[in-house]
């Protein structure tokens, strides 16, 4: 037990540091730096872009630059930002904080919208009720979801004569301002991972309806509530529950767009402004958390089933 | 099972009409570069069935002219992303060893990353154009392709028909290409299927942040960024390309869960 479970953490580690090691290629492969920017007036300046470029160690070769980066970040320095001068744990830590608030959010509204209508779906297949919840999933599943937000902003207009304030309000200083502020992004993003939701919670009870205890327990004339109940029920709550994960993960890769369509100051939207920028300190902060959340969150996930479920333990 | 009939009707005949409008635009509508600055955001009306955009052009010449550019970066994407990671998953999965960890690791790093996030990296590092943006989304894909494809060749390769191949001197290359390749080749197909209404909607959100192909080629994500600033006063500029978008994803995830609910 304890030798697979630090064997499936170092693989995690190794993927992680392979992960950050194919995002600093990338990133340095991006046409173009920040520096011939920052030079304004001086630009073509040999000299001075000589001396910008050693100031941030952009003239080692990349593989030393890697080094020296992951020595810092196994010290817990991420560095400072080329453009805002700042250290990048803060600029990413403020914007995973909101991303993460939106993405909690989205989670409950997915959990509490997705879950029954897959249970009701999935209770009885074929019925009218389960075609009803497979259109709702394939509307959800299939909408983009900027565009979603962009209908909401349109309906919220034409109907209520309401538009959001494209300014972020942290809810520290004032939740009524912040949940107007979030309101439409996490009902987009809710709506897609509702559907989601969903469809995982169809899929499951229907699974498990198949299954031979389910047809002892009808052969033994239990009636359809009670199988339900206390057969299917209490097998599907454990991969719901790791589901969570899963789509929480979903949602904080997916803000991207909504951050970008509603100024929402979060990770996604950080990361975009980095790459446009060429600002590969904080560039590689955000990559490095988001991707270590991922592997965190499989991490947990199947932990969680090596400790729920004995068959697993091995795998 | 459930019959799959109806979702496979509709799915099918969808995709059809969305083939025919890629292939033939001219059939379905005139130029979409064609401008009547008299006639700018008009609503839609019997003259211009989705209104005009804030040239005077012709918003449903310009969705039925996006299909082409929108779909065919999304099909060429799944398209090399299934050979090359079809291609290298069931060399891996048939021949195990170093090259099946060195290319499952390799996998694993690229699948940490949420596939959105890849796509802008991959789109900025690689530069405007269609055919940057056909990598771009096919990089994102190629570790999932591999994975299925590992997992099935995994699978043939124990099966009696590969030692009876190799007992009569079949070459390991031989019996790789010409056998289970094979096997491995209509998983690798369906999983296009499943894919790509997800990767339309890679696609749609690089289009959307400006990482797409660039102006004035008529592109669905495309088109909802250029709508942003006029969402209030003209609104059709957003819904139109965006239930585009919608049918096209609809229409092959139909076909996607068709397929599955046959292997159920």
């Amino acid at each position: 037990m304890i030798e697979a479970i630090s064997r499936r953490i170092g693989g995690t580690l190794v993927t992680a540091i392979l992960a950050t090691g194919v995002v600093f290629l990338l990133i340095r492969a991006v046409p173009g730096d920040a520096i011939g920017e920052m030079l304004g007036q001086s630009a073509g300046d040999p000299a001075a872009e000589a001396a910008l470029r050693a100031f941030f160690g952009l003239d080692q070769p990349i593989w030393s630059q890697y080094l020296s980066w992951a020595g810092n970040v196994l010290r817990g320095d991420l560095g400072t930002s080329m453009r805002q001068g700042l250290p990048v744990w803060g600029i990413i830590l403020d914007a995973f904080l909101v991303t993460l608030q939106l993405g909690l959010v989205t989670l409950l509204v997915a959990i509490v919208v997705g879950v029954p209508l897959g249970l009701l779906a999935g209770a009885r297949p074929g019925s009218l009720v389960d075609l009803l919840v497979e259109g709702f999933t394939l509307l959800s599943l299939s909408s983009p979801v900027f565009w979603t937000g962009m209908v909401l902003l349109i309906l919220a207009d034409a109907w209520l004569g309401w538009s959001p304030p494209l300014v972020y309000t942290p809810p520290g200083i004032s939740l009524a301002e912040n949940l107007e502020s979030t309101l439409l992004p996490v009902l987009a993003l809710g709506f897609l991972q509702a559907g989601a939701y969903a469809q995982f919670t169809r899929q499951q009870s229907v699974a498990l309806l198949r299954q031979d205890f389910v047809r002892a327990a009808r052969a033994r004339g239990l009636p359809a509530r009670v199988i339900f109940g206390r057969h299917v029920l209490r097998n599907i709550a454990v991969p719901l529950v790791t589901y969570a994960g899963l789509i929480l993960v979903q949602i904080l890769g997916g803000v991207v767009v909504v951050e970008t369509l509603f100024a929402i100051p979060g990770l996604g939207r950080t990361l975009l402004a980095a790459i446009q920028g060429r600002d590969y300190p904080v560039l590689q902060g955000a990559l490095l958390l988001t991707v270590i959340v991922a592997l965190l969150v499989n991490l947990v996930i199947d932990l969680a089933y090596a400790l729920i479920d004995p068959r697993m333990r091995g795998a | 099972m459930r019959r799959p009939g109806p979702q496979l009707l509709i799915g099918a005949g969808l995709v059809l009409i969305l083939v025919a409008m890629s292939i033939l635009p001219g059939l379905f509508a005139g130029s979409p570069d064609a401008v009547v600055v008299t006639r700018r955001l008009e609503a839609p009306s019997a003259e211009f069935w989705f209104g005009t955009d804030e040239t005077g052009r012709d918003v449903y010449a310009r969705v039925v002219h996006g299909a082409g550019s929108t779909l065919g970066v999304v099909a060429a994407a799944v398209a090399v992303a299934g050979l090359l990671g079809g291609g290298l998953g069931a060399l891996a999965g048939f021949a195990g060893r170093l090259p099946d960890r060195a290319l499952s690791r390799a996998a694993d790093a690229l699948l940490a990353f949420p596939p959105i996030i890849l796509g802008v990296v991959l789109a900025s590092t690689l530069g405007p154009g269609a055919r940057n943006l056909i990598l771009a989304l096919a990089i994102i894909y190629v570790p999932v392709f591999f994975r299925v494809a590992r997992a099935a060749a995994l699978m043939e390769a124990g099966r009696a028909y590969v030692e009876a191949a190799r007992t009569i001197g079949f070459g390991e290359w031989a019996v790789l290409t010409r056998h289970v390749a094979r096997n491995v080749a209509p998983v690798v197909v369906q999983q296009c299927i499943i894919l790509f209404p997800l990767a339309l909607q890679i696609q749609a959100a690089l289009g959307f942040l400006g990482l797409g192909v660039p102006p004035p080629t008529p592109d669905w994500g495309a088109s909802l960024q250029e709508s942003r600033n006029y969402l209030t006063v003209a609104p059709w500029l957003a819904i139109f390309p965006g239930i585009a978008l919608l049918l096209a994803a609809a229409a092959t995830s139909l076909l996607g869960r068709a397929l599955e609910d046959r292997d159920a």
